[in-house]
C-alpha cells in the first residue's frame, strides 16, 4: 500500500509524465475542455427551459419527470447508442455528456424559481411590472443561489463522466483510467483517477468563488 | 463466492465415499485400457466448471452432453468466474474438468511463455500444469484474436496477410481494446514481427460494438477481433493470416484432474473436439448471443445432431 502511494506520487511529479500528447498538461486541457463545453451546452439548453417553467409554472411535472428519467440513463449505454449511429466522432461523449448535465440544471432552476414568495412576485406586479420585468429583476436574482448550485452539480458531474472519451478512442484524463485498467496499471489508473477528482474540486471552489464575488452584495 | 466455494467444498465432501468406495472396482475394469493412468475414473461423476462468458458456458454444457452420452454422470457448474478464480478452483478439486484455450491458460500459468503453435503449446501446458491436472487433446475449435480489414480495404490494397500490411507502414488506422497498444499481441508484436506501425491508433473495445461500428464506417482500417466472432462472415471480412506465427494458438483444450480422466472421459472429449471445429463454435455463440438462447439448449441439440449423446 505504502509502496503504491509512493509510486503515484512519483507518476504524478515526474516531469516526463507531464510533456507529450500522453503527458497530464495535455491531458488534463482536454478534460477541461470537453467538461466545459458540455456544461455550456447543457446550461445553454436547461437554463431557457427552466426558467420558462419556473416563470410559466406550466410543464414542471412532465419537465421534472423527464429530468429524472435523464438521469437514469446509464451514460455508458448511450455512448454505445450514439456512436453507433455517428461512428468515431466526439457526438457520443458530447450528447452524453449534455444528457448528464441537462436534467441537473433544468432541475435546481425550477426549484429556484418556485422557491421564490409568490407575494414577492404579486407586490410586483402589482407595481406595474411585465411579466419579462418580474423574470428578469425579481425571479431571476432572487432563485440564482440555486441556479449556480445546479450549473456547479452539474460540473462536478460532467467532469466525472469526461472520462468516458477515452472509451471511444478520445483522450482526456479518462485515457490513464482506461489505458491503466487495460494494462494492469493500477498507479496510472490512481493517477488519473485522482487528477479528475482534483478537476471536479478545483472547478466546484472555482464556480462558488465566482459566486460569491458576483454576489457580494447579498446577503442571501 | 463464499457460499459458492462452500457449496462446492461440500458437495466434494459428499461424494467423496462414494469416490473411494467404487473406486477399486472401476480401476480394475480399466486397468488395461487407460494404462498410465492407472487408477483413474469417472464412475464419481465429473463436476465441470466454466468461466463467466458464453462461449465458455456453451463448452461446459457440450463437455457434459459428450460425457453424458457416454454413461458418465456430469455437473456443469456454470459463470464461475475469470481465469483467477475457475483454474485455482480445478487445482482445489472443487471442480474436474474445465473448457480452456490453449494460448491463454499458458500465459495465466506461465507468464513469460512464448509458444505459438498448437502442439508447442500443448507439450507447454503439459510442462506447467500441477502434476494432479493435464490436458486433453484439443479440438479443432478456435478462439484466438485475429486482426481483420474489410473486404473493400483488402480489395484496395490487396491484404491476404499481416505480411502485406508492410507496404502500408505507417498509413492505416488500426482499432482494438486499449490493451493492444502495449501487448505483443496487438501493435508491439505487429512492429517486431511484421514490421508496420500505423498512422493512428483507436483505443476502442475487444471485438465489440465499438470497434466493429468503427471497422464497418471505414474510421478505423485494421481491427483486433476474435476469430468465433460471427460478424467476420456476416460482414465479409478478411481476417489476416499470420505466417509468423505472431499470435499464439488457442485451442479449446479439455484441462482434467488426472484421477477422472479414464479412457471412457477421454474418448468422449476427444470425439467432441474433432466434431467441434470453429465455424461450428461460431454458430453456437451465436445462437446464445445474439438469438438468445439457453446455453444449456443450444448444446444438447448440437450434441445429438452431432451424434455425440449416445
Amino acid at each position: 500500500m505504502l509502496e503504491l502511494l509512493k509510486n503515484l506520487a512519483r507518476w504524478l511529479v515526474s516531469g516526463s509524465q507531464w510533456s507529450g500528447t500522453d503527458g497530464i498538461a495535455h491531458r488534463l486541457a482536454e478534460h477541461f475542455q470537453y467538461s466545459i463545453l458540455a456544461t455550456i451546452a447543457a446550461a445553454v439548453i436547461a437554463l431557457p427551459l427552466g426558467l420558462l417553467i419556473g416563470h410559466t409554472g406550466r410543464g414542471a411535472f412532465l419537465a421534472i419527470n423527464l429530468a429524472g428519467f435523464g438521469r437514469a440513463l446509464p451514460t455508458v449505454g448511450l455512448v454505445t447508442l450514439v456512436f453507433l449511429v455517428s461512428g468515431l466522432s466526439m457526438w457520443p461523449v458530447y450528447v452524453s455528456l449534455v444528457a448528464l448535465a441537462v436534467p441537473v440544471i433544468v432541475t435546481n432552476t425550477y426549484a429556484g424559481m418556485a422557491a421564490v414568495d409568490p407575494e414577492t412576485k404579486d407586490a410586483a406586479r402589482g407595481q406595474g411590472m411585465t411579466g419579462m420585468q418580474v423574470l428578469w429583476q425579481v425571479e431571476l436574482p432572487l432563485a440564482l443561489p440555486l441556479i449556480m448550485t445546479g450549473v456547479r452539480l452539474a460540473v462536478v458531474q460532467v467532469v466525472a463522466t469526461a472520462t468516458i472519451a477515452a472509451y471511444v478512442s478520445f483522450g482526456g484524463l479518462g485515457r490513464y483510467v482506461f489505458d491503466g485498467l487495460a494494462q494492469r496499471d493500477l498507479v496510472q489508473v490512481l493517477g488519473g483517477a485522482l487528477l479528475v477528482a482534483l478537476m471536479a474540486v478545483a472547478l466546484d471552489l472555482a464556480l462558488g468563488g465566482l459566486q460569491k464575488l458576483l454576489f457580494r452584495h447579498r446577503t442571501a | 463466492m463464499n457460499r459458492r466455494t462452500l457449496l462446492t467444498g461440500l458437495l466434494a465432501t459428499a461424494a467423496a465415499p462414494a469416490l473411494t468406495a467404487c473406486g477399486g472396482i472401476t480401476s480394475l475394469d480399466n486397468n488395461s485400457a487407460s494404462g498410465s493412468t492407472g487408477a483413474a475414473s469417472s464412475a464419481g461423476g465429473l463436476v465441470i466448471g466454466t468461466a463467466n462468458f458464453t462461449e465458455n458456458q456453451i463448452l461446459g454444457y457440450l463437455y457434459a452432453e459428450a460425457l453424458r452420452g457416454v454413461g458418465v454422470k456430469a455437473t456443469v457448474k456454470p459463470n464461475l468466474g475469470s481465469r483467477e478464480i475457475v483454474v485455482p478452483a480445478l487445482k482445489q478439486g472443487d471442480i474436474d474438468l474445465l473448457p480452456e484455450y490453449q494460448g491463454s491458460l499458458l500465459l495465466y500459468l506461465k507468464p513469460k511463455a512464448t509458444a505459438t503453435d498448437p502442439g508447442a503449446l500443448q507439450n507447454d501446458l503439459a510442462a506447467v500444469l500441477p502434476d494432479t491436472l493435464e490436458v486433453l487433446p484439443y479440438a479443432a475449435a478456435e478462439d484466438k484474436d485475429v486482426f481483420a480489414v474489410t473486404r473493400a480495404t483488402a480489395d484496395k490494397y490487396g491484404l491476404a496477410s499481416l505480411d502485406d500490411l508492410k507496404k502500408l507502414d505507417g498509413k492505416l488506422v488500426f482499432g482494438g481494446p486499449a490493451e493492444d497498444k502495449t501487448r505483443v499481441v496487438g501493435l508491439v508484436g505487429l512492429k517486431d514481427v511484421y514490421g508496420v506501425s500505423f498512422q493512428e491508433f483507436k483505443s476502442l473495445d475487444a471485438s465489440g460494438p465499438l470497434v466493429k461500428g468503427a471497422l464497418k464506417k471505414g474510421q478505423v482500417e485494421v481491427a483486433n477481433l476474435f476469430s468465433t466472432d460471427v460478424d467476420i462472415a456476416k460482414n465479409d471480412w478478411v481476417v489476416l493470416e499470420d505466417p509468423q506465427q505472431l499470435i499464439p494458438a488457442q485451442h479449446v483444450v479439455p484441462v482434467i484432474r488426472s484421477a477422472k480422466a479414464d479412457s471412457k472421459v477421454r474418448k468422449a472429449l476427444a470425439r467432441l473436439g474433432a466434431a467441434l471445429t470453429t465455424d461450428e463454435l461460431m454458430k453456437l455463440d451465436d445462437l446464445v448471443d445474439n438469438q438468445k438462447k439457453d446455453p444449456d439448449r443450444v448444446a444438447a441439440s448440437w450434441a445429438s445432431a452431432h451424434a455425440l449423446t449416445g
